[in-house]
């Protein structure tokens, strides 16, 4: 059974229902919520980071198989006191190489720009230092992902990798 | 001889701790094992009363760690068990009068002439709270059916976890309530453990002898009647390296199965370390 609740479902909208329980007792309730709290507790997993975390999965995922974003799943477990993330994606087809070579040219493509556009950010957000702000730049920077299409500059990809990695670090 | 040094910890304040480190305690004296007390809430102490033993005490802790008094003589002895002694808090100082490296000193003299040494914790995560797990090498975390009291039990057992010097920590779940638990009206004593991901070592139920035995000083070990007091009893079996079955809180069949199914799950995990 998934770590969470229906009620961290309906609420962050992050997490699918895998048993949605018909048991509305007090105990029930209490038990819903404790579980969902004792998680936040454990992790210091904003809602908000899990949802990039999210988005950062399909991405790459997607440049391998076809899947099901809609039915992605991504759910915490508990096995003892280990706390283990446990990812369930439909795949509706594997890509061929092809395809994938594609996804990957044009991955690497997008990474160029975006390491351009970082390296901007830098300079002019320098003396920022709060989370909060490298969270949202990071956040926008997916959106730009997303609507950028036409793309000249080429940048070594793993370089950018390494450096997003960092980013990431800091803001969780 | 080189005696276990368990603390009685539980985040929330208010759960029980006080109360089952005197039970604990009594009973691990009563079986014949050398055991002292330590009450490491200072400035809020309680020990002394639940033993009946506040008006006996002349020096405490405090006085130990400013050299007032040698540590023998700040040893309360126990007025119905010679095996049982207390060394009291001191009421009028803060948590900042003695340090985790002096009360790990004061666990290691003792370790050499006891069985037991068990430390009541003061409530909270701060200072109070490292002072008194600072000696210790086992812990029971103390937690009743309540929501906000999981929750602290949990932060205290993340705490733990990550101290090596911790060996093995057990969960003690107070105040049940059994009629509350058939009619769904409070969390049971799975789903308790199983959100907290923890070894259980006692279930106490609710009782309101343990009021007027705190009344009277005389903890409710001492009541041979008492279901409380024999779940306590049964805990100190445990501590020694028992098995012993979970006590049947109520008569009724279908929570008295859920207890013995349980029981037969984690009785498995329950080791001769608590
Ligand atoms: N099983 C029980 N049944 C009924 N009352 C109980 C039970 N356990 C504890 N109590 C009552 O709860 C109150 C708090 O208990 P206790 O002082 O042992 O808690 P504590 O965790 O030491 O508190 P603090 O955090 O203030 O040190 C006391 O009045 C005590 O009598
Ligand atoms: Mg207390």
């Amino acid at each position: 059974m998934s770590f969470f609740t229906s009620f961290y479902n309906k609420v962050f909208s992050f997490f699918k229902p895998q048993e949605v329980s018909e048991d509305n007792s007090v105990k029930e309730v209490a038990r819903s919520r404790l579980k969902l709290v004792l998680m936040q507790d454990r992790t210091n997993l904003t809602p908000k980071i899990l949802e990039q975390m999210r988005g950062e999965l399909i991405d790459l995922l997607s440049k391998y198989v076809e899947l099901d974003k809609d039915l992605l799943e991504l759910n915490f477990e508990q096995e003892g006191d280990q706390v283990a993330l446990m990812l369930s994606i439909p795949v509706i087809r594997a890509k061929d190489e092809k395809e994938i070579e594609e996804a990957l040219k044009k991955d690497a493509l997008l990474k160029g720009i975006k390491l351009a556009d970082d390296d901007e950010e830098e300079e002019s957000a320098e003396s920022e230092t709060a989370d909060d702000e490298s969270e949202d730049n990071t956040a926008d920077d997916n959106n730009e992902e997303e609507s950028t299409e036409s793309v000249e500059e080429e940048n070594s990809s793993e370089e950018h990798n390494s450096d997003n990695q960092e980013n990431t670090a800091e803001t969780v | 001889m080189s005696g276990r040094v368990i603390v009685i910890t539980s985040g929330k304040g208010g759960v029980g701790k006080t109360t089952t480190s005197a039970n604990i305690g009594t009973a691990l004296a009563k079986a014949g094992n050398k055991v002292v007390l330590i009450d490491t809430d200072i400035g809020l102490r309680n020990l002394d009363l639940l033993l009946g033993l506040e008006n006996r005490i002349v020096y405490t802790i405090v006085d130990v760690v400013e050299e007032r008094c040698k540590l023998k003589q700040a040893l309360v002895k126990d007025k119905k068990n010679p095996n049982l002694s207390l060394l009291a808090a001191a009421q009028t100082r803060d948590k900042s009068a003695v340090t985790q490296e002096q009360l790990k000193e004061i666990c290691e003299t003792l370790k050499k002439d006891n069985d037991f040494i068990l430390v009541d914790c003061p409530a909270g995560i701060e200072q109070g709270f490292q002072n008194a797990i600072a000696g210790a090498s086992e812990a029971i975390v103390v937690t009743t059916p309540e929501m906000s009291a999981i929750r602290d039990a949990d932060r205290i057992i993340g705490l733990l976890s990550a101290r090596e010097e911790i060996e093995s920590y057990k969960l003690l779940l107070n105040r049940v309530r059994p009629n509350l638990i058939a009619t769904n009206d409070m969390m049971s004593v799975e789903d308790v453990v199983e959100l907290l991901a923890c070894d259980l070592i006692g279930i106490i139920p609710e009782d309101t002898g343990i009021i007027s035995s705190t009344n009277k000083g005389d903890p409710i070990v001492n009541d041979e009647k008492s279901l409380a007091g024999q779940a306590y009893r049964n805990v100190a079996r445990r501590i020694m390296g028992e098995e012993v079955e979970f006590l049947n809180l109520e008569e009724d069949k279908n929570f008295f199965g859920k207890i013995k199914n349980f029981f037969e799950k984690t009785i498995k995990d329950i080791k001769a370390k608590i």
